[in-house]
């Protein structure tokens, strides 16, 4: 190779990164990106910077390299500057696609497929949602170590240099830092060397006990097992989420479902013959004992493994890493056929291109989709920020915003990053937007239109709409809709206790507000709007302090109009809790009820002089 | 081949090296902000769904804009409307121009729209053909006692969510008022 082909050749595939995924470059902040940018905030409130990058977060995971150091560093630098993270982001893919390109050609001694591999890798569906969000680092992350770990065991099985073992173990420790599915390594490493290097099995055995370790460590510090839709199934629904994956993989389905225009027929019957083309390529080649397809089916399968059992939450971007192997399969396939006959050449030709542009349709669709989402949570936050400079005293209410844009843009509270507190939804914005368990409880975002209309009538509040190129100052046409629709007397069925607005519906016992919660002594009240339903139930989040529990569980009795509910018993210190209570029938429709609270002993600290009994944040009927 | 990866390895390193660089100029303290519009108009009497100024007073039942000029509804759906000069001793003109889509005719046959203000029943309307129309409707006087009223929008039948589109289609509407007489 001439030294200029030389060098398109390995910069190509980053080329075609930057041209496929443009828009990604540019796409700013969105969902669990505000999280992470949050961190800072955490740091500077409790000073524990290993509890903040080893602490279990967001369903016990650990990722303190790929999420809390890469959030931490950058905010530092760049604040809200999206484009270094970004740019972050892809120089790592660029490593990845020359590690891949390398590592492919060394397996197969192609470079065609040495080429072919990292393209038909980046126009996967898979990659879309990684090239977009900065939370998805991670999988970019991990899949360079595990490249990097696997070019290193090649290079160590070539050359018998020490220093390649030693760098395959550092990538695979530094791996384990940056997301989960690197636990798998010393597996894909076995089976590496069971398919390709027999003389290797020994070595790579040394690393089974420390994924293990991890793997154990990881169980015991997360609080309470995956739960929800992260909860393992170990059944043979197993196979189901196999299937959904391997179609996904294939990228005409996904296409089919994200974008229109297609026929029905196009997804079955191609994800049907690049099936077969691509499990016939790996049979014949197994047939004639060639284990290398073996090992890049492998692949596939054993990365992919840990995210089966997660049949409620099947995503996308989980084949980010297992679709490498069959990108190297199939360019290992496409290679041997431009080989073959002028036929084979043909057939091979037109079942690439049978992959890669569905899925490049697909990948376009969902980077320019992720690009929009995130240019209107964009608009809202630094919209926000500038309502916040012009009413720094004021709360601000939003209207118009969707159930996207809550879910992509305000769930994951980003406003606390621009120095905006008290922003919430108008009242009623609850309708426009589809509750999603576990990903957060939409009426703690919703000021209810009690308090709401009290601001307005106080000039406390200003109102934005939002939707369209910037934000709308309402307030004027807000205040006579809200006079118009509610009564400033309607009781609130939400009460965030820390809140100033909602002074008025707690009883005389609490103690004043510190931060963004309450204190209560032995006793105290307030009282909500009755339930709508009988369906609903009384949820109240608070905070237990060790004190409380250092004699055993704390008592904490609920009454509700009188009824009273069987103590409930605390038994963590230090620790937030959430109870719920199933409401009495006819309690429904009632404008106003009481709650009253009790806690069966309080404590006063050495430097305060009041008697403590809990920590509250929240009471809301739902 | 080593040589080549080592040196993109060195070209990926010193291209993040320039970015953080780079970046780390523009570090501001304060927040990035971008502008708003501070002047909204006030309550309208009528409002063009897909004014992003009138959205505030779309309270219920309304889908995103489509075509910078119309929303789907869905089976119900409510706007409130300030009331126009002279309501209250006079009464007013409520007008909706919306049109009733081939598919929900394909799909329902027929469909009856029914409209209150402020709890007001006022009288319903069928639609048997698909087209564009406009609601006209007397509101007495008597329901103005305000600033503003809420009109209440119903259909008896909305096309339910399919394949195609998740959403609980209604009717497709463009602009909603009150005139005065």
């Amino acid at each position: 190779m001439k030294p200029a082909i030389r060098a398109a050749y390995w910069v190509l595939p980053s080329l075609l990164c930057l041209g496929i995924y443009w828009l990604g470059l540019k796409t700013w902040f969105w969902q669990d990106d505000f999280a992470w940018l949050s961190l800072h905030l955490r740091l500077k409130q409790t000073g524990q910077w290993w509890a903040v990058l080893f602490a279990p977060m967001a369903q016990g995971t650990i990722r303190p390299l790929s999420e809390r150091a890469f959030f931490l560093v950058f905010y530092e630098l760049f604040g809200l500057n999206a484009a270094p993270y970004r740019m972050m982001v892809f120089a790592t893919q660029c490593a990845n696609l020359v590690l891949l390109s390398a590592v492919t050609r060394r397996f197969t001694g192609s470079s065609v497929a040495g080429l072919l591999a990292p393209i038909f890798w980046l126009v996967n569906i898979a990659l879309a949602r990684p090239m977009s969000w900065n939370s998805a680092y991670n999988q970019i992350l991990c899949a360079f170590f595990m490249l990097l770990a696997l070019y290193c065991a090649l290079r160590h099985q070539q050359t018998g240099h020490k220093w390649f073992a030693a760098a395959e173990w550092i990538s695979f420790l530094a791996g384990l830092s940056a997301l989960e599915t690197m636990v798998v390594y010393p597996v894909l490493a076995l089976l590496h060397a069971f398919c390709l290097a027999r003389q290797r099995v020994a070595k790579t055995l040394w690393m089974f006990p420390v994924a293990i370790t991890y793997a154990a460590v990881h169980w015991y510090v997360t609080p309470e097992g995956p739960s929800g839709q992260y909860r393992m199934h170990f059944d043979a629904g197993l196979l189901s989420s196999l299937w959904t994956y391997w179609q996904w993989a294939l990228g005409v389905m996904r296409m089919a479902e994200i974008t229109t225009g297609w026929p029905r027929w196009l997804a079955p019957v191609g994800t049907a013959i690049l099936s077969a083309s691509l499990l016939g390529f790996a049979a014949w080649k197994l047939l004639h004992k060639n284990w290398l397809a073996g090992f890049f089916l492998g692949w596939f399968l054993v990365v992919l493994a840990p995210v089966l059992p997660l049949r409620e939450h099947l995503s996308e971007y989980y084949l980010t890493i297992p679709v490498v192997g069959l990108s190297m399969l199939g360019a290992w396939a496409v290679a041997e056929s431009l080989r073959g006959r002028w036929r084979w050449k043909v057939v091979s030709i037109a079942v690439a291109a049978a992959y890669v542009v569905p899925s490049l349709s697909a990948t376009r669709a969902a980077t320019r989709w992720y690009y929009e989402n995130a240019l209107g949570v964009r608009t809202l936050v630094r919209g926000v920020a500038r309502a916040h400079q012009l009413h720094p005293d004021k709360l601000i209410l939003l209207t118009g915003v969707n159930d996207d844009l809550f879910w992509t843009g305000i769930a994951d509270r980003p406003f606390r990053l621009v120095g905006a507190k008290d922003v919430y939804l108008a009242p009623g914005s609850e309708g426009n937007i589809t509750e999603r368990p576990g990903l957060g409880i939409v009426s703690d975002f919703v000021l209810p239109p009690g308090p709401a209309l009290r601001a307005l009538e106080e000039d406390r509040a200003v109102v934005y709409a939002v939707g369209g190129l910037r934000l709308v100052n309402v307030t004027a046409a807000y205040r006579i809709l809200a006079r118009q629709r509610w009564s400033p007397s309607e009781e609130p069925r939400h009460v965030d206790v820390g809140n100033p607005l909602f002074a008025k519906q707690l009883g005389l016992t609490w103690h004043q507000i510190e931060g963004a919660y309450r204190w209560m002594p032995r006793r105290a009240s307030l009282h909500l709007g009755g339930p709508s339903s009988p369906n609903e139930l009384l949820y109240i989040s608070g905070y237990c302090p060790a004190e409380q529990v250092r004699d055993g569980p704390l008592k904490l009795t609920v009454t509700v109009e009188g009824h009273v509910y069987p103590p409930v018993l605390l038994k963590r210190g230090n620790a937030p809790f959430e109870v719920s209570f199933p409401l009495p029938p006819n309690l429904v429709g009632k404008p106003r009820i009481e709650i009253g609270l009790e806690v069966d002993r309080t404590f006063m600290p050495s430097s305060d002089s009041r008697n403590l009994g809990l920590v509250f944040g929240t009471f809301s009927i739902r | 081949m080593k040589k080549q990866i080592r040196n993109l390895f060195i070209l990926d390193v010193l291209v993040a090296g320039l970015v953080l660089f780079v970046a780390c100029k523009h570090r501001s303290a304060k927040p990035e902000v971008e502008a708003t519009d501070e002047h909204g108009q006030t309550l309208m009497s009528a409002v063009h769904v897909a004014d992003p100024r009138a959205a505030v007073q779309l309270t219920k039942g309304f889908y995103d804009v489509e075509q910078n000029a119309w929303r789907w509804t869905m089976k119900q759906f409510s706007v409130v409307l300030r009331a126009p000069e002279g309501a209250s001793k006079n009464g007013a003109t409520l007008q909706m121009k919306f049109s009733v889509p081939n598919p929900v005719i394909d799909k329902l046959k027929a469909i009856t729209l029914s409209v209150s203000v402020n709890g007001q029943a006022l009288p319903a309307e069928t639609y048997t053909r698909p087209g564009e129309y406009i609601l006209k409707r007397d509101v007495p006087r008597e329901v103005f006692h305000g600033e503003a009223v809420n009109v209440d929008f119903a259909l008896d039948k909305a096309m339910p969510p399919s394949g195609a589109d998740l959403r609980e289609l209604g009717i497709v509407v463009n602009t909603v008022g009150l005139e005065p007489k």
